[in-house]
């Protein structure tokens, strides 16, 4: 039985007439229902919305809205256990304050970067935007316009974002979130195996013999690999657990051995390490003769500040901050001899036994070990060499690539890899590891997306933090946000962010499902879609591929990013943003629109709507007419395919439970390079990095340098900030969930009793906690979760009303350009 | 060190064990009378002074592990700010008990000297039979030293959260457990549990 | 539907008036300017009245209805399981832990708590008393099923 739309409305109205005046009307539809048909709700498999776990849940609709969602037992990843976040997914669509309509900033009816968030149409609002991008496209050319992602777009939107901006407005400056989270291991991995991405996964864990924590938290950022790390450390009484932290959090609970650590000196402990293996005749050599060689990192390489700043001036390397020169075993082993137990226990300030126990893990050869690490490492001005260091320690012992042996790189977002690192939406990088600089990489994209050739720009685009920087100076004008919050995340807000978004010259259009900080900044906010209001796909942080259907409509006008950026590029035609010498070249492209050129181009519209999963809506599908997700996911897949990078056809993805890539001829690869599972080791060889042509990995010598930013008599403090278990990043969709902010309400100052008694302060006072950039108001805590030691600090960043940014330091690590979130110096005053 | 130790102590017996020669009774009674006072006060004066926190502190053994452990504690801080120190705990406050607990507490001298507990890790291999020494304590004398702040009559249960109310009810008042019995490691951090009473 | 109604108000409101600037859109952020600093919420403390609260659906794991300071899980001691343990909760009268809690990953049933289980806190949370900033419009199933049935939607 159908309703007209008219009946629909008729209905409702009076339903909610009676429900005001208290009276249950009956529907205008109510048939004679069985009970069982009742309490039916229907089903279907998604991965979590949160963090890079990657977990499997199963959601329960019913009358288009989510009534419910469990853990799914069938997930490999997670098999029945979700997270308390994950818990309360069925929540986080249901925020009183979505937002339903596109907002411009207006005064008298007209655009005004000062003017007051105005409803508008979609059209007025795409009307006034496109406007403006001609104009900044036409006056300053592609790379005035600038885009900043997200490791939280579905697989196709990063992919149809990345053509948007690459090929259609011919600017390399996209970036997603995800520069903040992983770039560094990016980095590590590309230097040092030449391929993304780790060789193992999430199955390493039932193997290991011992686990170690460099930097990171597990037991709050990644709670369900935290549950594997302590069934199998509970159930397995020989297993070992190394927890090595600036300050002691939830993840001592299972730490045999707890090692607190100067902030900056892992550096300095994972070369003690090195050392220990070789000075003990504990190296694999049959290992290291067969599948390493050895470089030396240039050093001094600055702190990626703006060039003018001190620190970049002193650096003698900070244009080449990647460079290396070719060494042997030898110069490295006397490279690493100034890291000796005496200079490495009183730089991190761990005693020498422990030093040497935790060494003793890597170096025994009967133990299998895994490391894991996440923004202790990857948010480090030294972050890509912190990824280096440890990929050292695995090789010189051989233990990687099999089984129980994994230095295990985690990921914050949940498409991190998916989106941002696998579909290449770095301002450097297209799909399957490929990047703009190598002509024969442009030259595949070119043709897989039927573009001209010369259509990619060769030159890297600007990066977040560079983004941020060149908002400021006017340099970047226009400018889109989507899928993340980047006010509340980027540092140094009060002199970088701020300006640079509230700049007269910049118009800003973001794209989220609520208020954020991000889109007060805003002059166009549109109402964005989110998780099962859309179909979808996610990659987590052990390769693995996950599908979702769209299992109900997003509320009012709200439309997907996807949806958003197709019907963009419909504004804009090849003339008035390709070159006059492109289009002469190629006349065919003349006078079409970039929707035709990018998203009609034979591949991306190939498959109609009756491949649609009939059960589910698919809101993009039926707007444009062919199944865009398919199409895009398809062409997407030719870039990997034969590449080390294969994905299974689409449709498999909707059946499975995700699968790890590479798949060939069917079948996931769980441990790549190693000849037993990985097809693309050549035949009859037991280990290959073959991400570099003569299939060696790299062990770098790179030395401990000291941060950006130490205490001083000014700042005495450090400050390290973090996130919490019960909400998600800025916090945007958890801190709309009741029983999630009321578990956690609001950030505070995580401060060492006694520190706080010099200071004056106690549990619960107000206090200013301030830098050389900006200050922030919080209050004291000197309970709970978190045990800092004396001369630190730890605050957590979900917050919108503590941004901890506009205190923290914008340094970065030169050759990941990710921000050190985790060190600079602050003080603390009473209110 | 301990042939030295033994070398000082012979030393000190041949002058002790001989009569005096050149001092006169009257001098000696007097003397000793004084001398006994000056000791006495001395004696006291040092007992409290070693009955505080701050003397507990002194030693790193102390302030690294279980001072850090109590500090985020209710009884460190709480609303009403009576908070209970070291002693408070861990010497009785009868005097005979107390003397008793201080020659027993000569033993973690002993210790302190030669270093049984002197890096958290042998602190950690020492915690259960530490613990488990202070509950048989508590066990034996009823939770004495709970009591002396926390009267069972003076508790009101109207007071309390539903679920410690009726677990008092049940268990303290009607029952025969001691506060020991179910308060174990609210000040400090528990070894490992696995066998205790309650933890299985 | 009474998302769709306050859907409707929240159309209504946005059509009629307009919003103003900067700080008056995100309440999270308590509708304070960005470079304002105002003071801070206070530290509100944890519900300790032991009432067992209704879950949002079957599945949700269940809020803690009391303090937890200080309660010790780790390696050594797992306070919780002191009291929710089945040997325990005849003592304690405390709910026991639900079966799913006994299970391994691969679904057999263990003689104890499953280890993959151990730290209670990573599904289970204490509630303060701290206000919600932004309410939620959530539909509980059994008020839907309630409602008249209709079709539509895009379900």
């Amino acid at each position: 039985m159908k309703l007209t739309r008219r009946d629909f409305i008729k209905t409702s109205a009076a339903s909610s007439a009676a429900a005001a005046a208290g009276i249950s009307l009956p529907g205008q539809a109510q048939n004679l229902v069985t009970d069982a048909e009742r309490t039916q709700l229907k089903w279907a498999k998604a991965p979590c919305r949160f963090c890079g776990v990657g977990c499997g849940v199963n959601v329960a609709t019913r009358d288009n809205q989510v009534v419910a969602t469990h853990a799914d037992i069938n997930a490999p990843v997670n098999r029945g256990v979700n997270c308390v976040k994950g818990y309360f997914l069925s929540k986080i669509m249901y925020g009183e304050d979505r937002l339903t309509q596109p907002l411009l900033r207006m005064t008298n009816g007209q655009y005004d970067k000062h003017g007051e968030f105005t409803p508008v149409s979609w059209d007025e609002a795409f009307d006034v935007m496109a406007e403006k991008y001609k104009a900044v496209l036409r006056e300053k050319g592609p790379q005035a316009v600038g885009m900043f992602g997200s490791g939280q777009w579905t697989v196709w939107e990063g992919y149809a974002a990345n053509k948007l901006m690459k090929a259609g407005f011919r600017s390399n400056n996209i970036d997603p979130n995800a520069r903040h989270c992983m770039a560094s291991a990016v980095a590590g991995f590309i230097r040092t195996f030449g391929i993304d991405e780790p060789m193992g996964c999430y199955d390493d864990i039932e193997a290991a013999d011992a686990f170690v924590l460099w930097g990171s938290n597990m037991a709050e950022m990644h709670p369900i690999l935290w549950t594997r790390v302590t069934d199998r450390r509970l159930s397995a009484p020989h297993v070992k657990v190394a927890v090595l932290s600036t300050f002691e959090h939830r993840s001592f609970e299972l730490a045999d051995m707890p090692v607190i650590f100067t902030p900056q000196a892992d550096l300095a402990i994972l070369n003690y390490i090195a050392r220990y293996i070789i000075e003990n005749g504990r190296v694999d050599w049959d290992f290291v003769n067969k599948h390493v060689r050895f470089k030396e990192g240039k050093t001094l390489i600055g702190y990626g500040l703006r060039p003018e700043h001190r620190l970049e001036l002193m650096a003698d390397n900070a244009d080449d901050p990647g460079g290396a020169n070719d060494i042997d075993f030898e110069r490295y082993r006397e490279f690493l001899q100034q890291y000796d137990a005496d200079y490495v226990s009183q730089l991190s300030g761990v005693p020498k036994r422990r030093l040497d126990e935790l060494a003793e893990l890597y170096a025994d050869p009967d133990t299998k070990v895994m490391s894991f690490w996440t923004m202790g490492f990857n948010q480090h001005t030294r972050g890509v060499w912190a990824n280096n260091m440890i990929y050292n320690i695995h090789l010189l012992t051989g233990k990687i690539s099999t089984p129980g042996n994994s230095p295990f790189s985690l990921t914050g977002q949940p498409s991190a890899c998916g989106t941002a690192r696998e579909v290449g939406t770095f301002s450097h990088r297209l799909p399957a590891d490929m990047v703009v600089m190598n002509p024969g990489h442009r030259e595949f994209a070119e043709k897989t997306w039927n573009v001209p050739k010369g259509t990619i720009q060769a030159q890297p685009g600007a990066h977040a933090v560079l983004q941020n920087r060149m908002l400021k100076d006017g340099e970047i004008n226009a400018y889109w946000v989507q899928c993340n919050n980047n006010v509340q995340a980027a540092a140094n807000l009060v002199e970088e962010t701020y300006p640079g978004y509230r700049n007269p010259a910049n118009f800003i259009v973001v794209s989220d499902a609520y208020p954020t900080v991000t889109t007060e900044l805003a002059d166009l906010i549109l109402p964005t879609a989110m998780w099962v209001e859309k179909e979808g796909a996610y990659g987590n942080a052990e390769r693995r591929t996950q599908f979702w259907h769209q299992m109900v409509t997003a509320p009012g006008e709200s439309r997907s990013d996807l949806w958003q950026l197709m019907e963009f590029s419909k504004r804009f035609t090849t003339d008035e943003v390709w070159p006059r010498e492109l289009l002469d070249a190629n006349p065919e492209f003349r006078g079409k629109t970039l929707y035709d050129v990018l998203y009609r181009n034979g591949n991306v519209d190939a498959f109609g709507l009756e491949e649609v999963d009939g059960e589910f809506p698919n809101d993009e599908a039926r707007h444009f007419g062919f199944y865009v997700q398919k199409g895009l996911f398809e062409e997407y897949a030719r870039f990997g395919r034969d590449h080390g990078h294969d994905l299974a056809p689409f449709e498999r993805y909707h059946q499975e439970r995700g699968l790890r890539w590479p798949v060939v001829d069917g079948e996931e690869t769980r441990w790549r390079y190693n000849g037993e599972y990985d097809p693309y080791v050549e035949e009859g060889r037991d280990i290959q990095f073959y991400g570099h042509p003569d299939g060696k990995a790299v062990i770098f010598a790179v030395p401990y340098e000291p941060p950006a930013e130490s205490p001083s008599e000014a700042y005495p403090l450090w400050l390290v900030t973090g996130r919490v278990l019960e909400h998600w990043h800025s916090g945007s969709m958890t801190r709309r969930v009741p029983e999630l902010h009321r578990a956690f309400p609001q950030a505070v100052v995580y401060l060492h009793p006694e520190d706080a008694r010099e200071l004056g302060v106690r549990r619960g006072s107000e206090v200013r906690i301030i830098s050389q950039r900006g200050e922030m108001n919080s209050r004291v805590e000197t309970r709970g979760r978190n045990r800092v030691p004396r001369g630190l600090v730890f605050v957590p960043w979900f917050d919108a009303s503590q941004l901890i940014n506009k205190v923290t330091l914008d340094a970065t690590d030169p050759i990941s350009k990710q921000t050190d979130f985790k060190k600079c110096a602050c003080r603390i005053e009473p209110v | 060190m301990f042939q030295k130790l033994i070398r000082f102590l012979k030393a000190f017996w041949h002058i002790f064990s001989r009569p005096s020669v050149y001092f006169s009774l009257g001098f000696l009674t007097v003397g000793g009378f004084i001398g006994g006072v000056l000791f006495w006060g001395g004696f006291n004066t040092a007992l409290e002074a070693t009955n505080t926190e701050t003397f507990c502190v002194s030693c790193h053994e102390m302030r690294d592990n279980v001072f850090q452990e109590i500090q985020p504690t209710i009884h460190f801080t709480n609303r009403s700010g009576v908070r209970a120190t070291c002693p408070d705990c861990h010497v009785p406050h009868d005097w005979t008990d107390k003397i008793a607990r201080k020659m027993q507490a000569s033993k973690e001298v002993w210790g302190k000297i030669f270093g049984t507990i002197d890096t958290r890790e042998k602190f950690l291999e020492h915690r259960l039979e530490m613990a488990a020494r202070e509950w048989r304590r508590f066990e034996a004398n009823d939770s004495l030293e709970c009591r002396n702040c926390h009267e069972e009559a003076a508790m009101d249960l109207t007071r309390q959260s539903p679920r410690a109310a009726a677990a008092h009810e049940r268990y303290l008042i009607e029952g025969d457990k001691t506060c020991i019995n179910c308060h174990k490691g609210i000040a400090h951090e528990l070894p490992n549990m696995a066998g205790i009473e309650g933890w299985e | 539907m009474q998302r769709l109604i306050l859907i409707g108000i929240a159309l209504l409101c946005a059509s009629l008036a307009v919003f103003a600037a900067e700080g008056d859109l995100d309440a999270l952020r308590g509708n304070v300017p960005l470079l304002q600093e105002r003071t801070p919420e206070p530290l509100y403390p944890v519900e300790n009245q032991d009432l067992r609260r209704s879950r949002a659906y079957p599945m949700q794991p269940p809020t803690i209805p009391h303090k937890i300071d200080n309660y010790q899980v780790d390696l050594n001691a797992n306070r919780c399981m002191s009291c929710h343990s089945r040997s325990r909760v005849a003592q304690s009268q405390a709910p026991m832990i639900s079966v799913t809690h006994y299970m391994d990953r691969d679904g057999n049933f263990l003689a104890e708590l499953s280890p993959r289980r151990y730290f209670c806190n990573q599904c289970h949370v204490p509630q303060t008393t701290a206000p919600t900033q932004v309410d939620n419009t959530f539909v509980d199933i059994e008020e839907l099923l309630r409602q008249p049935q209709r079709n539509g939607g895009g379900g």
